[in-house]
């Protein structure tokens, strides 16, 4: 009886601990550069698995590989950002309509690359983190002897790391939408720019 | 009867302590190295954490004192404050395009250059030339130009990158067969590349892009990085072993034939991409030569 009560008052202890040191999560959840690598590691698995190979299983290839990126990027996050000050004048629908054909824009292009993943090497540099924000460093070197740096800029939410932005060879994702979209609201409205951007999805299925 | 209270706190307190050494193995060889024993390095960040967290909570405490902080802050209170944070961010930083009609207009001949001449021209030479010889005429230009890395590495101070771009452009002149082979960034050597040029040493003098310019035939450029690319022709062995006009032009289109035959679909994929590839690629331009010059 007294024992349990014990191991009760360890586990509300322990309990305590973990909730009350947002710190301590990292005995179980790996740093940023952890979550990273696992993610770049599940999508080179379902990209190497002989079972999802050739172009019919295309489709199914594809929405796996987009399943686990969804799980490490902020969609809603690149969104808001890239689309800047016309965020705020947008009512909910519309925002979850931008994040939604924007992130289904960005996702298949790079998933277009990686269908001609071939042997590429990824080095994870390292990390650096100021408690809710992170970078992570990674170099892919392909088989044509060329290097690609590429850096992960990170939030933690929940515990878990999330994708806010990507920057290849030193090229923002976020600030180069960013400047396209402030580039064409100058000149058109917003209805045509989800106009275009919907058409631009299309045109790649 | 009490005791679980007390055995609880201190399996917290064991956790706490062990927990940075966990989290930065990274740091612990560099405080091994200071001080000599196994088990002091992970003393000494236990007690680094530990000072850190109370100083940050006397901080704090002094902060609600002063009534600055009234209460912990909320999570969608902090979210609230990074979205503010976002969206304040200038809009357009970006490169200056005063001549964007005349830009517009080349960037469309680059493009029909690239889509009827330059990408079925490479995909011909590619069916033709293996990889691996591609992958070495890449290797034997790029070693061409190693003279001009390594004047603009000196010139912005870079000593020691200056030294790696002597041994990387010696080693493989000799080693590497004239350049084909890249025997320094090999397996063996793994030296790095520095890519400076004098656009960038301008860049690093403290002289802005100025504005940007699309050459019809080079793409994109920006009025100092067209300085320094007549410049860095002075610094580059191809100038002085084929001076003639009409040779030169012909290496000159060999070397972009072999190298679009290398990264057909980049281009395809910008353009894919982009709401507007004019606009995604100057901003590309921009912000890669902007990180070039802060390395």
């Amino acid at each position: 009886m007294g024992s349990i009560r014990a191991w009760m008052r360890i586990s509300v202890c322990l309990i305590l601990f973990f909730g009350l040191f947002p710190g301590a999560q990292f005995l179980w959840a790996g740093g940023p550069l952890e979550d990273i690598r696992s993610t770049t590691e599940r999508i080179l698995e379902i990209l190497s698995d002989p079972g999802l190979e050739g172009s019919e299983h295309r489709a199914e290839r594809r929405k796996k590989v987009r399943e686990v990126v969804d799980e490490r990027f902020d969609w809603e996050a690149i969104s808001r950002s890239s689309l800047s000050t016309q965020w705020r004048n947008l009512s909910a629908a519309e925002k979850d309509e931008f994040t939604r054909v924007f992130s289904s824009l960005v996702e298949r292009t790079y998933m277009d690359r990686l269908e001609n993943y071939s042997g590429e090497e990824v080095i994870y540099l390292g990390e650096e983190s100021d408690g809710g924000r992170a970078r992570v460093r990674v170099k892919i070197v392909t088989r044509k002897n060329q290097e690609i740096p590429v850096e992960y800029r990170l939030r933690s939410g929940n515990g878990e790391w999330l994708v806010y932005d990507i920057l290849i060879e030193g090229v923002s994702l976020v600030k180069n939408y960013r400047v396209q979209f402030n580039d064409f609201l100058t000149k058109s409205s917003y209805a045509e720019l989800m106009e275009r951007l919907k058409a631009k999805v299309e045109q790649q299925s | 009867m009490k005791r679980g209270w007390g055995l609880g706190f201190f399996l917290c307190m064991i956790l706490w302590i062990v927990a940075p050494a966990a989290q930065a193995p990274a740091e612990s060889p560099r405080s091994d190295a200071a001080g000599g024993d196994g088990e002091v390095p992970s003393l000494r960040l236990a007690s680094a954490r530990m000072a850190a967290f109370f100083s940050e909570y006397e901080a704090r405490r002094e902060e609600v004192q002063a009534g600055t902080v009234l209460a912990a802050r909320t999570e969608s209170e902090v979210a609230g404050e990074l979205e503010e944070a976002e969206g304040a961010e200038p809009p357009t930083t970006s490169i200056s395009d005063p001549i964007e009609s005349v830009n517009r207009a080349f960037y469309r001949f680059n493009d029909k250059l690239y889509f009827w001449v330059l990408k079925p021209a490479a995909q011909g030479y590619r069916t033709v030339v293996p990889e691996t010889a591609r992958v070495g005429v890449r290797n034997f230009f790029y070693n061409l130009a190693g003279p001009v890395r390594m004047i603009n590495c000196a010139l912005q101070g870079k000593g020691e990158e200056a030294g790696y771009e002597f041994v990387r452009l010696f080693m493989n002149t000799t080693v590497g067969l004239g350049g084909f082979l890249d025997v320094a960034g090999g397996e063996a050597m793994q030296l790095e590349r520095y890519e400076e040029d004098l656009g960038q040493t301008l860049g690093v003098y403290g002289m802005g892009p100025s504005f940007y310019i699309h050459w019809p035939f080079l793409g994109p450029s920006s009025g100092r990085d067209t300085l320094g690319t007549i410049g860095d022709s002075f610094l580059n062995p191809v100038n002085y072993l084929v001076p003639e006009a009409g040779y030169n032009a012909a290496v000159r289109v060999y070397d972009r034939v072999n190298e679009t035959s290398l990264t057909i679909g980049d281009y395809e994929d910008l353009k894919r991409s982009a709401l507007d590839p004019y606009v995604a690629l100057r901003d590309a331009y921009y912000q890669h030569r902007e990180n070039r010059i802060r390395e």
